[in-house]
């Protein structure tokens, strides 16, 4: 028994690979995504807040199985045909892109105009005074909501079971049916539970940390 | 140092400045008073740039702002009736940060000049803080001195005591007094009338986006000229 639990546990361990590096490529171009997302919404091009409130209400207002199958099944429709990872990952990029464009969004304009007054009297430039000022003083107040998006992120990652990348859930549900047995989602129920604390403490971490300001 | 010409500002419908024009010489302190809504601040916040105007000339040291824009307002630091001291950045940061980012002076020459200025506003003791843990009065202070770590030759107050508790209002004006004694170029708006008399080589009063007077202290608080002047002191005297 015990050692069945160490044989799944690997095997499983192994899927979880590919969970880990679409977390990671999602989790960093996303939030860039949403960086350049939130600075073109407050940039007061007409245009631009157009194209991007379209996005965002695409992303945020469609399943994000939908846009999964949409990249993966719909896309070699029009002729463009990707691989199951690099379509798992364009897709999470782009859905988790717009959640962060509109939480980055808030955050900004939840920032006193007179932070920006103080900056440019002081003759600091736009840029400067975004990444010296505004955006530095924006993390603390996103920090909840981005915590909670990077719960959510470890769980939507085992959508892309159904477009057959061998992820942690799959590998799961592989030895489910090999073995059948029920141990192996057990596994996988606990390699999920200590990813997301892992993450909520260091998210916990991290709202420690920007307290100390007030 | 400031010369403005016909200045005129309007948000929207609403004609804030009608026709300002003034000069203000090296080293003068200059209080701006009147009744609110009478345009003080957009005067200020239209001198360094906050408020574009409509139309209008202003030169400052000889700069004139609509040919060279920001240039112009390099040599000017203003203190807000807000403070908006940056939260995240300590006292020192404060201090530092417009010196390092904007002039590019090393990090070791900022952080003795800002020593030197927090000790004149007496906040040594405080550099490590953080605006939230500083009261209302500490906080101004340390406005002033970042606004001075820029070596500006002209400061703009906009009310730099009307946010404080009353008990807090002393230690603030006291460091502007200092400066006054300095020499440095300042224009003050506010409500503290004793200050006022006691600092300023001449002071405007304001009125419906116009200065109606620009005299010396003791012209405007022992003899005021009109009636309307005379009615605004009245009152204001008897609100402290
Ligand atoms: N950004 C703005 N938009 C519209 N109206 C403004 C703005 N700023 C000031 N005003 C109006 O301009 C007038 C003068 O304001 P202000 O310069 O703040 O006066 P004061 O500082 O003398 O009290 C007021 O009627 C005020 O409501
Ligand atoms: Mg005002």
């Amino acid at each position: 028994m015990f050692d069945y639990i160490i044989n799944v546990s690997g095997y499983i361990l192994e899927g979880s690979l590919i969970t880990f590096q679409l977390y990671l490529v999602t989790a960093i171009f996303s939030v860039i995504l949403g960086i350049a997302g939130a600075l073109g919404k407050i940039s007061k091009i007409p245009l631009l807040e157009s194209i991007l409130s379209f996005y965002t209400w695409v992303f945020r207002g469609t399943p994000l199985l939908l846009q999964l199958f949409f990249a993966y099944y719909g896309l070699p429709v029009l002729g463009i045909t990707l691989q199951p990872f690099p379509a798992a990952a364009l897709t999470f990029i782009v859905n988790y892109g717009a959640y962060f464009t509109e939480i980055f969004r808030g955050g900004i304009e939840s920032i006193n105009e007179g932070q920006y007054e103080a900056a440019k009297v002081l003759g600091m430039n736009y840029r400067q005074t975004m990444s010296r000022i505004i955006i530095p003083q924006t993390v603390k107040r996103i920090l909840p909501a981005t915590s909670n998006e990077a719960i959510n992120l470890v769980k939507d990652s085992a959508l892309v079971a159904v477009i057959g990348l061998g992820d942690l859930l799959r590998a799961a549900k592989v030895a489910v049916t090999r073995d059948f047995s029920i141990i192996p989602f057990i596994i996988a129920a606990v390699f999920y539970l200590i990813i997301s604390s892992v993450i909520v403490t260091v998210f916990r971490k991290l709202e420690e940390k920007y307290s100390v300001y007030e | 140092m400031i010369k403005a010409k016909d200045i005129y500002k309007s948000f929207g419908e609403l004609e804030v400045l009608s026709g300002i024009s003034f000069e203000v010489e090296q080293g003068e302190a200059i209080s701006i008073i009147g009744p609110s809504g009478s345009g003080k601040s957009t005067l200020l916040r239209s001198l360094i740039g906050l408020e574009e105007i409509n139309s209008g000339e202003l030169y400052i040291e000889g700069i004139s702002v609509r040919e060279s824009g920001k240039k112009a307002y390099q040599k000017m630091g203003m203190v807000f009736q807000g403070f908006n001291l940056f939260p995240h950045k300590t006292v020192m940061g404060n201090l530092i940060e417009a010196p390092l980012v904007v002039k590019g002076i090393k990090k070791s020459a900022a952080k003795e000049n800002a020593a030197a200025l927090l000790k004149k506003v007496g906040l040594s003791d405080k550099k490590d803080s953080y605006p939230a843990q500083l009261s209302g009065g500490q906080k101004q202070r340390v406005a002033i001195a970042r606004a001075l770590a820029m070596e500006p030759d002209i400061m703009l107050f906009d009310e730099p005591t009307s946010s404080l508790d009353p008990e807090l209002v002393g230690e603030v004006l006291t460091v502007i007094r200092d400066l006054a004694e300095e020499n440095i170029t300042m224009l003050i708006v506010t409500h503290e009338m004793g200050f006022a008399r006691d600092v300023s080589d001449r002071v405007f009063f304001m009125d419906h986006g116009q200065i109606i007077s620009d005299t010396v202290p003791e012209k405007i608080f022992v003899n005021p000229e009109s009636e309307r002047i005379q009615n605004f002191l009245t009152k204001i005297l008897s609100q402290n």
